[in-house]
């Protein structure tokens, strides 16, 4: 078997052209759905599930919804999903605003449509035997999917999971139920490693890929890690959405201009670089940490 | 799904009739591609496209959007490919939208415009142009063409010069008097005008003491401006006789009906869309139940009837005819 040890650099080459990072978006619809279970599993964190048969045929790892809020009034909002099997799909949030709030008030029975599945997804076919995922805070929501993927073809899984206080360190032991080790952090030192996830990173055996999902600050401190390293890393992106379908491009990033993401655009007076700005909700909201200009 | 062919729907801009007067509007909707899957298009009236400038265009760094009560905040900075880029790569794709398309222009000088809207007029896929002299996101201190009577009328004339196709001025609502810049809108040529562009505004975070669009200010739209918006109309179709595309926070058929009371002849559907992509499907069906409600056969013998001062030439032409 070929291995990262015998040769990093080859292998790198190799994993590079052998990821289809412009995976094919997917083809979203406007999916009906019914609220199946609802529970707080925090204080103000959310596990809302909805029946949607249609959609877990088609959710891939790191795909988002657009959750429309009822009776309209206010922007959708965009949620990792986080479970998707046999009938149902599920989302966790945490209740941070006025639109989250309005979500975290459906009760079961309640209808709740979703534009989904959207965005690029996290590419989970690698070689990669050892896989560290980084997730910080409403992140974890998005890469239980990941995990499963990467678990189903035998990798090590290590989910080195950050957040504000134990209690916020929400569903660690379902990742641990899945086969996952867990290497946590508290800001407070009330679970798990005190400071930053990212310091618990580097403390940390490198692995031979990184996935990450969290706040921006996280995702770059996790994108310097991995650059510094040579550890090629998959980061899904946070930004504000408008529309989460590719129609408004509020939720851009700088990427460089030769990535595959990278949506065709002549360079512009203003730039006069490598650089354009790609729609996180479209060429995303995964993108390779080496691509990122931001 | 209202039985629509009963009723005479349509709605003028200059030479073009929209089978419907319900218009996604620009920068949310994209080229209408972008929500087929989630809505039936030929359910629109039009669709507006996203802006374009002479030069590609980068746009704002992020955050370029922030939600706010009752709206949203956006500073999208007209990133787009520019107009050479955008001829030959995306014009030919809006063939095949079954909505008409209408361009939206963007500039920096009078030249800019007259010489993207003679070159995006030229081409069958466009149905109409839209100027979009009212962007405050790319303006200096929100100064606009839209903000000066002159100014408006030299974009106007000039991009009136370079087509015969139904030129569309869209206002500004960051004006003191809109009246005087829609008769100088008119006046230099325009077949009708969009009332109105967003609301300067800003928001700042507490905890990083930092504004929290990377553009800093940006434009208010949503339910938040839409009295403003109604306003805007109601007086400007006292000002002018020609076809008014309401817009600034139209989410329901109520919303849209009080704009068609004021005056406008067609409304436009924006920041909705993000709430529902189905927004504009749904106010046109919630349009027929209140003109079935109410006994009207045309949506054009309601235009402008909340308003006394209201002459709308559109309305009389359709009289005729």
């Amino acid at each position: 078997m070929r291995r990262f040890s015998d040769n990093p650099e080859s292998f790198f080459k190799i994993w590079r052209k052998s990821l289809p990072v412009a995976l094919a978006s997917p083809i979203s619809a406007l999916v009906p759905t019914r609220i199946l279970d609802r529970s707080e599993v925090a204080r103000d964190v959310i596990l809302l599930g909805v029946e949607a048969p249609e959609l877990v045929k088609r959710v891939r790892p790191g795909h988002f919804a657009m959750a429309l809020l009822p009776g309209g009034q206010a922007a959708g909002v965009a949620l990792g999903i986080y479970e998707a099997r046999g009938e149902r799909c599920s989302l966790l949030f945490f209740l941070a605003g006025d639109r989250t709030r309005r979500l975290g008030a459906l009760r079961v029975g309640d209808r709740l449509d979703l534009v989904a599945p959207l965005g690029n997804g996290f590419d989970c076919e690698g070689a990669e035997r050892d896989v560290a995922i980084v997730a910080g805070g409403v992140g974890i929501a998005s890469v239980l999917l990941p995990a499963q993927a990467l678990l189903a073809r035998g990798a090590r899984v290590r989910l080195f999971y950050g957040a504000r206080t134990a209690e916020r360190l929400v569903e660690a032991e379902r990742f641990a139920a899945e086969g996952c080790e867990l290497l946590l952090a508290t800001d407070d030192g009330s679970r798990g490693y005190n400071g930053v996830v990212t310091e618990l990173l580097a403390r940390e055996d490198a692995a031979e890929a990184v996935f990450a999902c969290g706040p921006t600050p996280m995702l770059r401190a996790v994108s310097a890690y991995a650059q510094e390293r040579n550890i090629p890393a998959q980061l899904s992106l946070e930004e504000a959405f408008g529309c989460g379908v590719g129609g408004c491009w509020g939720c851009v990033v700088p990427i460089v201009r030769t990535s595959a993401q990278a949506p065709s655009f002549p360079p512009s007076d203003a730039d006069g670089s490598d650089v354009v700005h790609a729609r996180v909700c479209v060429e995303g909201p995964v993108f390779r940490a080496r691509e990122l200009r931001w | 799904m209202v039985e629509l062919s009963k009723f005479d729907l349509s709605a003028r801009i200059g030479s073009l009739v929209l089978p419907y007067p319900t218009v996604a509007l620009s920068g949310c909707y994209g080229s209408g591609a972008e929500f087929a899957p989630y809505v039936d298009l030929s359910r629109l009236g039009a669709v507006v496209l996203k802006s374009v400038t002479r030069r590609p265009r980068m746009g704002n760094s992020t955050p370029r959007i922030v939600h706010t009560p009752a709206g949203m905040l956006n500073a999208i900075g007209l990133q787009n490919p520019g107009i050479e880029w955008y001829l030959q790569h995306d014009v030919a794709k809006f063939a095949q939208t079954p909505c008409a398309t209408i361009g939206s222009v963007a500039g920096f000088s009078v030249d800019d415009y007259a010489y993207v809207c003679e070159r995006l007029a030229a081409r069958s896929e466009i149905a109409a142009i839209e100027l979009n002299i009212s962007c405050p996101n790319v303006a200096h201190e929100g100064e606009t063409f839209a903000c000066d009577p002159e100014l408006t009328a030299r974009v106007v004339r000039a991009a009136r010069a370079t087509t015969d196709k139904p030129l569309i001025a869209k206002l500004s609502p960051n004006v003191t008097d809109i009246a005087t810049i829609a008769r100088s809108a008119v006046a230099a040529g325009a077949d009708a005008l969009a009332v109105v562009n967003t609301v300067r505004g800003m928001a700042i975070d507490i905890y990083q003491r930092k504004p929290r669009l990377g553009n800093v200010t940006g434009g208010l739209s949503g339910a938040a401006i839409r009295p403003i918006a109604l306003l805007a109309v109601y007086e400007v179709a006292r000002a002018v006789s020609v076809p008014i595309v309401g817009q600034g926070g139209i989410a329901t058929a109520s919303d849209a009906l009080e704009f068609i009371l004021a005056g406008a002849s067609a409304v436009g559907v924006g920041t909705a869309n993000f709430a529902d992509p189905r927004a504009p499907m749904g106010i046109l069906d919630g349009i027929v139940e209140y003109m079935t409600q109410q006994n009207v056969r045309r949506l054009r013998d309601l235009v402008g009837t909340a308003n006394t001062g209201f002459a709308n030439i559109n309305q009389i032409e359709g009289d005729e005819g």
